[in-house]
């Protein structure tokens, strides 16, 4: 496999907050490959959105800092950057689609103008050349009439047509990194769909790697080639898309693809659909961390040993942080 | 399992004025509800389907009175409960309960949850004893898969899932026949969600329930509806049991949400290329389109559609509103 354009190596977010220093993130290691898509999946609260924060140097500090670890993007240690270098970064070469496009975008500027300022950021551009882009962008996400579009504020916009201005603007500098935070879910479905289908489009035009965020494995499967799902603050399986799949082996992963009611999955059995699968109980917060397994109190196999030590992240390509599944296959 | 029906809505109705544009102009008017009708069999769950602005929501709520009506009758247990009284109404509610969407905002921050879920067997049931009433309170505590000692606690101290079990509860005191569950799950983790959907799935077993069921997320629906009506702009485009909706869709837009719906199924790995997705965003309610609501998104438009407004035709594999349903 070629060089992977980022790299994140054991790294550790640390938070300060009234409980003492807390764990956000537990020795993260993931790569990310050019034209390809790395889907990380979990719960809320299992520290994905701060390892999408952290990859752009947005952790807030204080309270937060990156504690340990390396984050390397093409062949530069990033961890470390200075502020002016990470300016230079964001939006250029990685860039980030958030959440909510209503509150992510500037109410009181016309799109049109909020996608020109980026364009003018990063590139050696003037006015009218960044506004001609901007309209041929809002026109690359397949908004209609981008010119009259170029001139409507947030609140004219339907929330598809807003979360397509903010990939204009992710990708107005031609970034080689689109972090993907939970785009689609504000959206409803036959929206989503366009959105998911607008990000391949791109990605196979421009061989963007993206990083997409979600806790829909039904997103995992349509989008993703790598997986990396997490587990309060730690990655307890990583492999191909199919392979976690198909053949997931941490009991969590089990556990999600399980409990999601996903068109087609099940059969039919007298009439109804048989029950889901249930993850007993919640995310444990974060300064209640013991020693031991995280996952060990909500897990169907846990045993002693996963609530005495750590597990780490075992395997070559399908890679699980478990102690019984290991015992099962070895 | 009976089929007597517990709900039946007629030509269903609701209208919102809006502010006037000027001093003097004409209030516009917002059609949420158009001429909707559906029945509900008893013990059993029919689920209204749409995105954001289908109606869904407001069919559901003026069919249970808490959103006035402008036209048309619902029958529950043999009474039309648009023409009730108010009195006769407020006793009627008993049977009639809503579990919501956001379990942040629908229970009293103020209250502990013991008195939240007391509070409906105190309107309704003034009759019986303080003891009695606080014994049914632990009796449903239990039944949700909360702890009788959790009751001293404030909604604040309990996860988003658990606040959802407090608002099953309460909804559950009062014996209810019809219980409206408004996206219950869409605001919950998807393993919290499995947990919730069982178990408002066992209580309808145990308890005879019937759920009017609003999501948006086909997968839930699936799971636990019997019956489902697909909403756009206001109007059921199309109603069929569970089955035959989602082996063989007759509406294009049914057909389009199907093939939006995440599935597994679809992978990257194997190529994959989604078929028959819609193009833009639904019409705004305030201008209704003359013919088809859907023609302006559909695939499989016609010039027919964009003159005549399909009506909703009933055959066996159930009913559906277009001109040139797929087969």
């Amino acid at each position: 496999m070629t060089e992977p354009l980022l790299s994140i190596r054991d790294l550790k977010v640390e938070f300060n907050t009234r409980y003492g220093s807390v764990t956000a993130l537990n020795g993260i290691d993931l790569d990310l490959h050019a034209d390809k898509t790395l889907g990380i999946v979990g719960e809320s609260g299992c520290g994905k959105s701060i390892t999408a924060l952290a990859t752009m140097g947005l952790i807030p500090d204080p309270p937060g800092h990156i504690a340990e670890g390396r984050i390397v993007f093409d062949g530069e240690d990033i961890t470390r950057a200075d502020a002016r270098r990470l300016r230079k970064l964001r939006g250029a070469d990685i860039s980030m689609i958030f959440q909510e496009p209503m509150t992510s975008l500037n109410p009181v500027f016309a799109v049109g103008d909020q996608i020109a300022e980026a364009i003018m950021l990063h590139q050696s551009t003037g006015r009218a050349a960044a506004d001609r882009m901007a309209v041929e962008l809002l026109n690359t996400v397949g908004i209609p009439d981008p010119e009259q579009r170029a001139q409507s504020y947030p609140h004219q916009l339907s929330g598809g047509m807003r979360q397509r201005v903010m990939i204009a603007i992710a990708i107005s500098c031609r970034p080689r990194i689109l972090i993907a935070d939970e785009p689609t879910t504000a959206l409803d479905v036959t929206v989503q769909a366009q959105i998911f289908d607008l990000m391949r489009d791109i990605q196979q035009q421009s061989g963007v790697a993206i990083m997409l965020i979600t806790h829909d494995m039904g997103a995992i499967a349509e989008m993703a080639d790598q997986v990396a799902v997490m587990y309060a603050g730690q990655i307890v399986e990583s492999g191909t898309a199919d392979a976690i799949l198909d053949n997931p082996l941490h009991p969590y992963t089990r556990g999600l693809i399980g409990c999601i009611p996903v068109i087609g999955k099940q059969a039919e059995r007298n009439g109804r659909m048989p029950q889901l699968a249930e993850i007993p109980g919640i995310v444990p917060p974060l300064h209640l961390l013991g020693q031991g397994c995280a996952f060990a109190d909500r897990c169907p196999l846990a045993f002693d040993r996963c609530r005495a030590e750590s597990p780490i992240l075992k395997g070559d390509t399908h890679r699980v942080a478990c102690f019984a599944t290991g015992v099962q296959r070895a | 399992m009976t089929e007597e029906i517990l709900l039946d809505v007629r030509a269903l109705s609701v209208r919102f004025g809006m502010p006037r544009k000027s001093l003097l102009g004409r209030r516009p008017m917002l059609h949420a509800v158009r001429d909707v009708s559906f029945s509900l069999r008893s013990g059993r769950t029919l689920g209204l389907v749409g995105e954001s602005g289908s109606g869904k929501t407001t069919a559901a709520m003026a069919a249970i009175r808490l959103v006035a009506a402008q036209a048309g009758s619902v029958l529950f247990d043999g009474l039309d409960l648009l023409k009730l009284d108010a009195e006769a109404m407020r006793r009627c509610r008993r049977h009639l309960q809503v579990i919501f969407q956001d379990p942040y905002s629908s229970l009293n921050p103020r209250e502990r949850v013991g008195a939240i879920v007391r509070e409906p067997l105190d309107l309704m049931m003034p009759d019986s004893s303080r003891p009695d009433r606080e014994s049914r309170v632990s009796e449903l505590f239990g039944q949700v898969g909360l702890r009788p000692d959790q009751m001293a606690l404030f909604p604040h101290q309990f996860s988003g899932g658990q606040r959802q079990r407090v608002s099953i509860a309460r909804a559950l005191a009062t014996k209810p026949k019809l219980i409206v569950c408004d996206e219950p799950v869409s605001a919950l983790d998807v393993a919290i969600q499995a947990q919730i959907l069982n178990l408002l799935r066992r209580l309808q077993d145990d308890c005879g329930l019937s759920y009017l069921f609003i999501s948006h997320d086909l997968g839930v629906v699936q799971f636990i509806c019997d019956d489902i009506a697909v909403m756009y702009l206001g109007q059921i485009v199309e109603f069929a049991d569970r089955s035959t909706l989602f082996s063989r869709p007759r509406h294009p837009y049914t057909s389009a949400l199907l093939s939006a719906a995440p599935s597994l199924a679809r992978r990257k790995s194997a190529g994959y290329v989604r078929r028959g997705a819609v193009k833009g965003d639904p019409p705004s309610p305030l201008n209704v389109p003359a013919g088809c609501a859907f023609a302006s998104r559909c695939p499989r438009v016609q010039p027919k559609c964009l003159e005549d407004r399909p009506v909703l035709r009933t055959s066996a594999q159930g009913s559906v509103a277009c001109h040139y349903p797929l087969d």
